[in-house]
């Protein structure tokens, strides 16, 4: 047997598991979105795909579904409230993140080392230590059961500012210098020459809080309890304790709440993966 | 480095101020709070204030079977998930890094997209896939093969190792890209070099490749453990920690306690406990990083 078959074998040797495992990652999934796109009641995980007729009256029924319980709310209101808390977080913790890690890396002044060492503290803090003393902060503010209960407490982040501090440092001083000569504020300098010249960190922090804050699940089931404020994950808690035989528009509903940030994750996916590798490589 | 003057430094504190108000209210306080409440009686529904009663929210814990149930049952799930994922990952990282791998970003999505999905999406998908009805999606499929359908999330052996599952298939993506960076930071002259000898796959793997990759596995290994040990949303959504306290673990009984029971020092006190934990485990892993 020459080289040549002997590649092409080991190749195919490689592949066959490789192959195997994504389908198996993906199957329940796909399952899923079979079963929402299904007019049968049951799919058998053996077909993954739709076995009878394809239809859409899933989604409607899934988007319709919390009205019978809450006075006319739909998925509606809940996609807008995670809309809303997400854009918040994802814009105000960029900014505040990129600000501080601006100037840890870039500024001289006392205490800038132990700022860094703060901030890089704050990582090794489960959220679930601070939960309880959080939420009594938060009832003494009288923000339960707003949205900003859910957005301010995640408006800065230690891994945020550290990669912020790593990409800052990168950047050759001249730069600076140079806007200073002509006479451009600290500000100035920050807004209208570092920030632009780092939009791939911005991507990546912009991916990873997107991810966090769409996701997030025990924080807003401790300070909202009204459904009008529901975020898209407690709005899914709804689908519990149903007694369900409709599995399909159970799957339409959790279809509807990973599609957008999959959708995200497939446009952004270099930032994302590259993001993650960063943190984990400084880290 | 540019001189500051005393007006620019007080702009660079300006820079500082939001995040550090974020971290002094939402982080740094509530920790010490959680300390100073976990040695109180407290409860969110009467008014009254904490009232100081020592080291008896610990010394109650220790007494409680929840609270040591749901110490064991953390620990099989950290014990039996992070070895599981790290040995997964970095399986599937070093096939998708070979060079006989053409479509890498393929592979590479197919295994992160459930990273990036919704955990309590996954969760009732999960529930779904493994209800107990024979004519459900998983007993469907043993049906295809003559097994008798089975329980799953009504039984308390399968409940803990279906909840093990969907978080080794929701962590492995994760794993896998971690390694694949730790891989591709490899040089690779390294393996140049070996190659010039007479070296087998296996031997290149415990010589050269696993060695190198000491500090991405040390440093998964400490992320997975402190994201195991916070093991809620699947067993809020799938089994409410049961059947029985079959699926119970500390930070489903920290909710149970806290906000439903309003008993808000034995649930400080087990935050507390378990953030001792975490830090023991962090200090223990930078020991071994310097050796």
């Amino acid at each position: 047997m020459n080289y040549k078959t002997l590649r092409i074998i080991k190749r195919i040797l490689l592949n066959i598991p490789l192959a195997l495992g994504s389908l198996v990652m993906l199957a329940p999934l796909i399952w899923m979105v079979s079963s929402a796109i299904s007019a049968n009641t049951f799919i058998p995980l053996q077909s993954l795909f739709p076995t009878g007729e394809v239809t859409l009256v899933n989604f409607k029924e899934a988007w319709m579904f919390p009205a019978a319980t809450t006075e006319g709310l739909t998925m509606g209101t809940f996609f807008l409230n995670t809309i809303i808390m997400t854009v918040c977080i994802v814009i105000g913790g960029l900014l505040f993140d990129s600000m501080a890690g601006y100037v840890i890396a870039r500024k001289e002044f006392p205490g800038r080392t132990f700022f860094g060492f703060l901030a890089l503290s704050t990582l090794m803090v489960p959220f679930y230590v601070t939960a309880i003393p959080q939420y009594i902060i938060v009832k003494e503010l009288g923000w339960v059961n707003t949205l900003t209960a859910l957005i301010v407490p995640s408006l800065a982040s230690g891994m945020g500012i550290h990669l912020f501090r790593s990409h800052f440092r990168s950047v050759p001083i001249e730069l600076e210098e140079c806007a200073k000569l002509d006479g451009a504020s600290d500000f100035r300098i920050f807004f209208s020459v570092m920030l632009p010249i780092s939009k791939p960190i911005i991507g990546t922090m912009t991916t990873l809080k997107a991810m966090w804050s769409w996701n997030q699940f025990l924080w807003p089931l401790i300070v909202i309890n009204n459904p009008k404020l529901y975020t898209i994950q407690q709005g899914l808690t709804f689908f519990q304790g149903q007694n369900v035989t409709q599995y399909g528009y159970l799957c339409a509903g959790m279809t509807l709440a990973i599609l957008p940030l999959l959708i995200v994750f497939l446009v952004m996916q270099n930032f994302f993966i590259g993001g993650l590798t960063a943190g984990a490589v400084k880290g | 480095m540019i001189v500051a003057s005393k007006r620019e430094r007080f702009g660079y504190y300006l820079f500082l101020l939001p995040a550090f108000v974020v971290f002094t209210t939402f982080i740094f306080g509530p920790m010490l709070y959680s300390f100073y409440l976990s040695l109180c009686k407290y409860s969110l529904v009467t008014t009254n204030n904490p009232q100081f009663v020592g080291f008896k929210n610990y010394l109650d814990l220790f007494k409680n079977t929840q609270f040591l149930t749901a110490v064991k049952n953390t620990m099989i799930f950290t014990l039996a998930l992070v070895p599981l994922t790290l040995f997964g990952g970095l399986l599937v990282a070093m096939g998708i890094n070979s060079k006989l791998i053409k479509y890498k970003r393929f592979y590479k999505i197919c295994y992160y997209i459930p990273y990036v999905s919704s955990m309590v999406a996954v969760s009732y998908v999960f529930k779904i896939l493994f209800s107990s009805r024979p004519d459900a999606a998983m007993n469907a499929l043993l049906a295809a093969f003559g097994v008798a359908p089975i329980e799953w999330l009504n039984s308390a052996d399968w409940a803990m190792i279906i909840i093990i599952l969907l978080s080794f298939w929701k962590q492995l993506g994760y794993v896998m890209i971690i390694y694949l960076g730790g891989l591709l930071a490899i040089p690779e002259d390294v393996y140049e070099a070996v190659s010039l000898d007479p070296i087998n796959g296996p031997t290149m793997l415990t010589k050269i490749t696993l060695p190198l990759l000491k500090p991405t596995t040390m440093f998964l290994l400490v992320t997975e453990v402190i994201n195991s040990f916070q093991i809620f949303t699947p067993v809020h959504v799938m089994t409410s920690g049961g059947p029985g306290m079959a699926t119970t673990t500390l930070v489903t009984l920290l909710y149970e306690k806290g906000f439903k029971n309003s008993n808000m020092g034995q649930a400080s006190a087990i935050a507390v406990i378990i953030f001792f934990a975490l830090l023991l485990l962090s200090i223990i892993q930078n020991n071994l990083d310097k050796e």
